[in-house]
Order: structure tokens, then C-alpha cells, then sequence
């Protein structure tokens, strides 16, 4: 059970090569369409950072359910959780573009819009960013935490490691269900300063959730192909992709619930954000987005069969990574450029924050064994059939 | 294989098949106990109060209720919500903990899913006598008719109600029922009473327990299970849309659907822990309801109150957040503070923070806590839906048609009578059917001995 990840040199040279695109897609867009970067350096920051807290979740929500069919893969969430201190750096850097972003932190804004006024104690930026500074400090620490007693364990061994995990998963989700809630409302909600849906947060946190499980089944196809991680099998396969299909489900519902409502309620305070975006682009995007996030992974994934294929499952997921950013799209583009554009420069600030994550992700594997060697239900995980 | 160390047991004993059998079945041979008699004749006299209060809806009109032109909906349809909230969870239970491998769901779901039934019976009974005139309620029904033609209009989440519920209805019953089926025949094959063969017989469709027959009913489980999970999430994000299509402040919210469905599950399961703590006192049945069977309803329970816990701060926070005066007010004058403001406490109190003591193994490891806490959490949810229905209604837009509501004996009647009823149906289910899945609870038996060598598949 004992193996060691390395990180092959190609995979290196191309994650360098992604940042090296990524980090020339920002000077340049700096320089010609600052708001349009700034909207890009938003999305491709939220969406990273919500993979790694759907992962964090994803390990908190193992230990509490008791579930050992994933114990042997639970270094992957765990890696993916070391990109956290580089989103906390990257949201303290929004800083600068506050302005371009988000129209309530417009100096004198308060005098002219009345509703901006009353949010103004929430909505301010020295409070926003105490916010980030303390989501980003807790996450951290849990994190750390977790990681820090799951590597004790792989050492030291027996059932008092596995105690203390629990414990802290049980802080861990408590955490991330209040703080995460309020930052999808502080980094997304807030950019249509007058909109509110008491869903939409909720809706985002299962999107970060879904996409988190999505990626992680991604890192265990690849490592297995890679040649580590031998035990994956088709039984494990079959709960990963019943998580993404599950929470394909529930995205779908709560999508539904939000536009369902607004729609027949008809009131003019909330039906704004889907007026906004109901013409051109983002009308066909609205309804991708349903067949892309809900639709394709219900259908594909509901036989027992395709939802076993490797061949099947890692297109889905793919499909689905353009799914969550295309949702993000959708969110942010109307309500800071009102256009749609789409070119070189969002393509290459993606690339470049996945070549980022990627090496974060990989580097991380390397520290630990792949494999949490004295985790209680590793052997019911390895011998995982049904 | 199944940890124990670490999950703890789901049989103790070391029982063999046929043991198993025997302590399940014992109670329906055994002589009726005396208490069984006591709690049966409070229910009945509960339930004959109930039917006398039904009487006086029916001949004197629902001008007998507290509901008035503001409050037009008031004790029944809180009790209509929370009833279905509880027969949420029967299926809730069985299905969702089937699809998810759970096996300690064995010794539970009987129970639950007869729950289940019961308490959609109760819940219905409410709707139909708020219609005033119940002996015209098939005009609810969609087809072509003589009054006009006139039809039921589709675009009302009543409607929508209507079918959802009939469906589900439907639905759980016969999962409940095929589940039986071969407990059934247990019963026949075992009891020594002529007439009990005949009927535990009748009702077991000759089942024979060949192989084939097994496959039948493992295929036809999962396929009603299939239907019933989707029906789980729709009836109650149905109910919710009685709300929520309104523009109502207080209930117009697009939180709904999934808070409903989560609270709905949140107090079924709440009710099925109390069942299933008082069924393990009285009939012992403490080895195949084990501590980490209770262990394991605490930890859903915890992790559903955190959900309920976020959903209430969300719901205030965007009220505030909104910056709508409806809201606000809603929120802020007619809920936290003012006249309701005890039921508001109530439910954040009993729902949102008492559950979270579940965190703890200590609590979780007392049965009487449990008990105490699941009681609460029934309380707390039944608050929620009154602060829900008669806190908006009863201040809404117009101060001028602002008005109170009180229930009068006739509607607390109503609901002690379908308290009473549910506790006699559950009686009725302790006393004559296999309280626990005997066939199901057999395949956990020996959860814990050694597999044989397991082989990795390549195939597939």
C-alpha cells in the first residue's frame, strides 16, 4: 500500500508553460479591457476556489456518514485543499479591482441609490475584505488540520487519528455551511447589487460541492491511468459518478426552484437578474447551462453501465468543468460587462489558473503516501464491491 | 466487510436465522400486554374527540374554525404541512438509505414506512375538510364534466398538491405492502393459529420464497423505490409552492422547495426516532435496535438541523439583504419580535440549536436525550409551519386587513384527533405486523464475519 506520487516532468513543464500563458493573457488584458480581466480574474477565482472547498466538504462529509468505500482516495480532496492559501492570496488582490467589479463600492453611490445605502453596512470594502481574511483563515486552519492528523495517522497508526478527524470534519462543515454560503452572496450575489435570492447561495454551494466531487473523480481516473492508485475499480467508479449524478440532480432542482419562482412571483425586484440576461448569448447560455449541468450527467450516468466506463465518465466530467464555468459566465458577465465576450483572453486566463491548480494539486500529492495507510476503512475501500 | 469497531453493531446476540424470526415475530403470538389496551383506549378516545369535531366542521361549517378573511389558513393547513412533513420520512428513510447501501436501514424502515402511511392519512383528512363542503371534493379530479365543462385550474400549486399527495399516497403504501410480503408469510408458515394463517395467508399472496421470486421482488423494490425517491422531493416541494407562487412577503422566497423538503425530512425522522426508541423499550428489541442504529439517526438528524440551522439565518439575512420594507417588516416586527415571536423562537430553538447537541456521543449514547430531543424537534417543526402560515397571512401589505387568529376547540380538537388516530394506527402496526423487516434484517445478520476472498472484477 505504500506509494509514492511524482510528479512526471512533462506534467511540470506543461503546468509552467499553462501559468506562463496565463499570467501574459492578464498583462495584456490589463492593459487593453481592464474590467473584462477583472471580471476573468473574478470567475476563474471562484470557480477554483470553490473546487477545493467542494473538496474540503467532500472529506467532512466522509468521516461524518461514516463512508469507507473512498478512505484509499482520500488523499486527492486532501491535495486539492493546498490551493486554498493561493486563493486567499489571489481574493486579497480583488482589492484593486473592486471598482471595476462591483458597482456598490463606488465612492458617493450610497447618496443616489437608497438600497445601496441600507447594505451599506454589509456591503462596504473594509468589511468584505475582513470577511475574505477570516472564510480564507478558518478554511485554512481546518484544512491544515485535517491534513496534519490524516499524516500523523499514515505514521503513527491506530483509532485515535480517526477520532480527531471526525471531530474536526464535524467543525469543518459547520464552517464552510455558514461561511461559504455568505461568500457566494459577497463574490457573486453581490455584483447585481439590487438582486436577491435566498436560494442562490445555497445553489452555489451544491455547484461547489458538484464540481469539487466532479474533479476528484478526474485526479483518481488519471492517477490510475497513471499506474498508482491500482485499487480503482469499477464499484468505486459507479460512487463517484452516483455523486456527481446526485448532486447533477440537485443543481438541476434548485436551478429550477430559483427560475420557477421568480418567474411565477413576476415582481420586478427579483425578476431583474433574468430580464438582464434573457436576449442574445445569455439566453442561449440559460438553457445550455440546464442541459450542460443537469441534463447530460442525469442521462448519461443513470444506467448502471455508462456510469462504470472510465470512457464514459471522463468526458462527462470534462463537459461538466466548461459547465461550472459557463454557469459562472452567466452570473458575472451580464452584470459587469453586459456583453458577451469570449476570446484569447478568457481561454488563457483559464488555462493559466489550471495549470496553477494543477501543479498545486499535484505537489501536494507528492508530500504524503497516495495512499492513507492505517485509515480504519482502508481495507473495506480497497475490497469496495456491490 | 463491515468495521464494528468502529460502527458498532447492527445485531447483537449472534443470532441464528431462525432466532431472528422467532424475536421478531414473538410479540404478535404473545398475549396483548396491558399497556398495549391503556394506550390504545387514549388513542381511540383522542381519536372519537377528533371525529366529534369533524362532525361539528362538517354540520356547522368552518365558521366553527379560528380562520377569518386575513387568516383565511390557519391550525389545518400548519398540521396538514407538518403531517406530510412526518409521512416524509418513512419513505425518505427506506429509500434513500436502500440507494445508498445502508444497511443498518434494516431495522428501521418497517417502521418508518408504515409511519408513513398513517400520517398521510392524517394529513389528508385537513385539506379535505377545509374545502368546506367535502362531499363535493372530487371536482378536484380533472375530467371532462357536466358542470360546465369546468375545470381544475393547472396553473394552482393546489392542484398540484392534490396530485403530488394522491401519487405518493400511492406509491408508499405499496412499498410498504411489497415489503411485507414475505414476512407475511413467515407468519403464516409459523403461527399456530388457524384463522391467523388464513388471513396473514390471504394478504401473502402465496409467496413461497423461491429464487425466483426473490428476484421479483428485489427488482420490483428498487423500481418503486426509484418512483418514491423522486416523489419524496416533489410532494413536499410542491407543498412548498403553495407558498412560495404567492407574493406574499414571508412566503415568497425561492428557498422553499429545498427547505421544505429538508424540514419535511428533518421531522420525519425526527418521528421515527421517537417511534423507534419507544419500540425498542417496550418490546426490547435492543438487539436489533442497537446504539449505533440511534447513533446513526443523531448523526443524519445533526447534519439535517445544521442545513435548517443555515436555512433560518439565510431567510433573515436576506430579508435584510433585500432591503424590501415587506420583508423586513415580516421578518423583523411580525416574526423575531411581536406577537408570534414565541413560536419563532420555538422553531429556531428546538430546530436549530437543541439538535446540535447531537454533535456530541454522550447525548447521542442516552436513549432518554434522544427521546426527549426527537419530541422537541417535532414541536420545533410544527412551530415552523405555523410561523410560516399565520405570521405572513396575518400582516400582510394592507394594515387595514391586518387580523390575529386563534384556534378555537374545534380545530385543536381536529388535531388531537388525528394525534390519536396516528397512535392507534401505530399500535395497530406494533400489535399484528412484523414490526422490523425480518427478510431484510437477515441479510445483515452476518454483516460482520469474514467474506469470502474477494475478487476484483475486469469484466464490465
Amino acid at each position: 500500500m505504500d506509494e509514492k506520487f511524482i510528479i512526471p516532468k512533462k506534467f511540470k513543464t506543461i503546468s509552467y508553460a499553462l501559468i506562463g500563458i496565463g499570467v501574459l493573457a492578464f498583462v495584456i488584458g490589463f492593459f487593453t479591457d481592464a474590467q473584462r480581466t477583472w471580471a476573468n480574474y473574478l470567475l476563474n477565482n471562484y470557480y477554483f476556489v470553490s473546487i477545493a472547498i467542494g473538496a474540503a466538504f467532500f472529506i467532512g462529509i466522509q468521516y461524518i456518514a461514516q463512508a469507507g468505500w473512498s478512505a484509499a482516495f482520500k488523499r486527492i480532496p486532501e491535495a486539492m485543499t493546498a490551493y486554498l492559501p493561493f486563493a486567499a492570496l489571489f481574493f486579497l488582490l480583488l482589492f484593486f479591482g473592486m471598482h471595476s467589479l462591483y458597482h456598490w463600492s463606488h465612492e458617493g453611490i450610497a447618496e443616489t441609490d437608497e438600497l445601496i445605502a441600507h447594505k451599506q453596512p454589509y456591503l462596504n470594502i473594509p468589511f468584505f475584505f475582513v470577511r475574505v481574511i477570516v472564510f480564507f483563515g478558518l478554511w485554512i486552519l481546518m484544512t491544515r488540520l485535517i491534513r496534519k492528523i490524516s499524516i500523523k495517522e499514515d505514521l503513527e497508526g491506530g483509532l485515535a487519528y480517526f477520532h480527531t478527524s471526525e471531530r474536526y470534519s464535524k467543525i469543518l462543515i459547520f464552517i464552510i455551511a455558514i461561511t461559504f454560503t455568505l461568500f457566494a452572496v459577497d463574490m457573486l450575489m453581490s455584483l447585481e447589487v439590487h438582486w436577491f435570492s435566498t436560494l442562490y447561495a445555497a445553489k452555489s454551494f451544491i455547484s461547489a460541492f458538484y464540481h469539487g466531487a466532479t474533479i476528484i473523480t478526474l485526479i483518481a481516473i488519471i492517477l490510475h491511468q497513471m499506474g498508482y492508485l491500482k485499487m480503482l475499480n469499477n464499484s468505486h467508479l459507479h460512487d463517484f459518478s452516483r455523486y456527481i449524478f446526485m448532486l447533477a440532480i440537485i443543481w438541476g432542482y434548485f436551478n429550477f426552484s430559483q427560475f420557477m419562482l421568480i418567474w411565477y412571483g413576476n415582481i420586478p425586484e427579483e425578476t431583474s437578474f433574468y430580464v438582464h440576461r434573457w436576449h442574445g448569448a445569455f439566453k442561449i447560455l440559460f438553457f445550455a447551462n440546464i442541459l450542460i449541468n443537469w441534463f447530460l450527467p442525469f442521462i448519461v450516468l443513470m444506467p448502471r453501465k455508462t456510469s462504470r466506463s472510465k470512457p464514459v465518465l471522463v468526458p462527462v466530467i470534462l463537459i461538466l468543468m466548461a459547465g461550472q464555468y459557463m454557469e459562472l459566465y452567466y452570473d458575472i458577465w451580464p452584470a459587469v460587462l453586459h456583453e458577451a465576450k469570449f476570446g484569447l483572453l478568457e481561454i488563457g486566463a483559464f488555462l493559466g489558473y489550471l495549470g496553477l491548480f494543477a501543479l498545486v494539486t499535484a505537489t501536494a500529492l507528492t508530500k504524503a503516501n497516495l495512499v492513507p495507510r492505517n485509515h480504519p476503512y482502508l481495507e473495506e475501500s480497497v475490497y469496495h464491491h456491490f | 466487510m463491515y468495521k464494528t469497531e468502529i460502527r458498532g453493531k447492527l445485531i447483537s446476540g449472534d443470532k441464528s436465522l431462525g432466532q431472528i424470526s422467532q424475536d421478531i415475530l414473538r410479540p404478535i403470538d404473545a398475549k396483548t400486554p396491558r399497556w398495549w389496551y391503556a394506550a390504545m383506549t387514549m388513542s381511540l378516545a383522542l381519536f372519537g374527540w377528533g371525529l366529534y369535531c369533524k362532525y361539528i366542521t362538517v354540520s356547522q361549517g368552518i365558521g366553527t374554525w379560528g380562520v377569518n378573511n386575513t387568516v383565511a389558513w390557519g391550525w389545518e393547513i400548519v398540521n396538514f404541512v407538518w403531517w406530510i412533513g412526518i409521512g416524509h420520512a418513512g419513505t425518505a428513510f427506506s429509500i434513500f438509505l436502500l440507494i445508498l447501501r445502508q444497511k443498518w436501514r434494516t431495522a428501521i424502515n418497517r417502521a418508518a414506512e408504515a409511519m408513513t402511511v398513517v400520517a398521510v392519512l392524517c394529513a389528508s383528512l385537513f385539506p379535505l375538510l377545509h374545502m368546506g363542503r367535502p362531499w363535493l371534493f372530487f371536482f378536484i379530479f380533472p375530467y371532462p364534466n357536466t358542470r360546465g365543462p369546468l375545470w381544475v385550474n393547472f396553473n394552482s400549486p393546489l392542484f398540484w398538491d392534490f396530485v403530488a399527495i394522491s401519487a405518493y399516497m400511492l406509491i408508499s403504501a405499496s412499498f410498504w405492502y411489497f415489503g411485507m410480503v414475505p414476512d407475511f408469510a413467515t407468519i403464516r408458515d409459523t403461527t399456530k393459529s388457524k384463522i391467523k394463517k388464513a388471513i396473514y395467508g390471504f394478504f401473502a399472496f402465496g409467496w413461497v420464497g423461491s429464487s425466483k421470486e426473490w428476484l421479483r421482488y428485489e427488482g420490483l423494490s428498487f423500481v418503486l423505490g426509484g418512483i418514491a425517491a423522486v416523489l419524496v422531493v416533489s410532494v413536499h416541494s410542491i407543498v412548498s409552492t403553495d407558498f412560495a407562487v404567492s407574493v406574499e412577503p414571508g412566503w415568497h422566497t425561492t428557498i422553499f422547495p429545498p427547505y421544505f423538503v429538508v424540514g419535511a425530512i428533518f421531522s420525519g425522522f425526527a418521528m421515527v426516532l421517537t417511534l423507534v426508541t419507544l419500540m425498542r423499550k417496550l418490546y426490547k428489541m435492543e438487539d436489533f435496535i442497537t446504539d449505533s442504529h440511534v447513533d446513526a439517526v443523531c448523526r443524519i438528524l445533526v447534519f439535517i438541523s445544521l442545513i435548517m440551522g443555515t436555512a433560518y439565518i439565510t431567510e433573515i439575512f436576506m430579508a435584510w439583504y433585500s432591503g424590501s420594507e415587506y420583508e423586513m417588516y415580516t421578518f423583523f416586527k411580525n416574526r423575531i419580535t411581536g406577537e408570534y415571536a414565541l413560536q419563532f423562537w420555538g422553531m429556531f430553538t428546538f430546530n436549530a440549536i437543541i439538535p446540535q447537541l447531537f454533535w456530541f456521543k454522550k447525548v447521542r449514547s442516552k436513549l432518554w436525550v434522544v427521546f426527549i430531543i426527537s419530541l422537541l424537534i417535532n414541536w420545533g417543526m410544527w412551530f415552523e409551519r405555523f410561523n410560516i402560515v399565520v405570521t405572513s397571512l396575518s400582516r400582510d401589505y394592507l394594515p387595514a386587513n391586518w387580523a390575529e387568529y386563534h384556534p378555537t376547540w374545534v380545530e385543536i380538537g381536529f388535531f388531537t384527533g388525528t394525534i390519536g388516530m396516528f397512535a392507534a394506527g401505530v399500535l395497530l402496526f406494533f400489535r399484528y405486523i412484523p414490526m422490523i423487516a425480518i427478510s431484510e434484517i437477515k441479510s445483515v445478520s452476518k454483516y460482520d464475519k469474514p467474506m469470502p476472498e474477494p475478487k476484483i472484477e475486469h469484466h464490465d
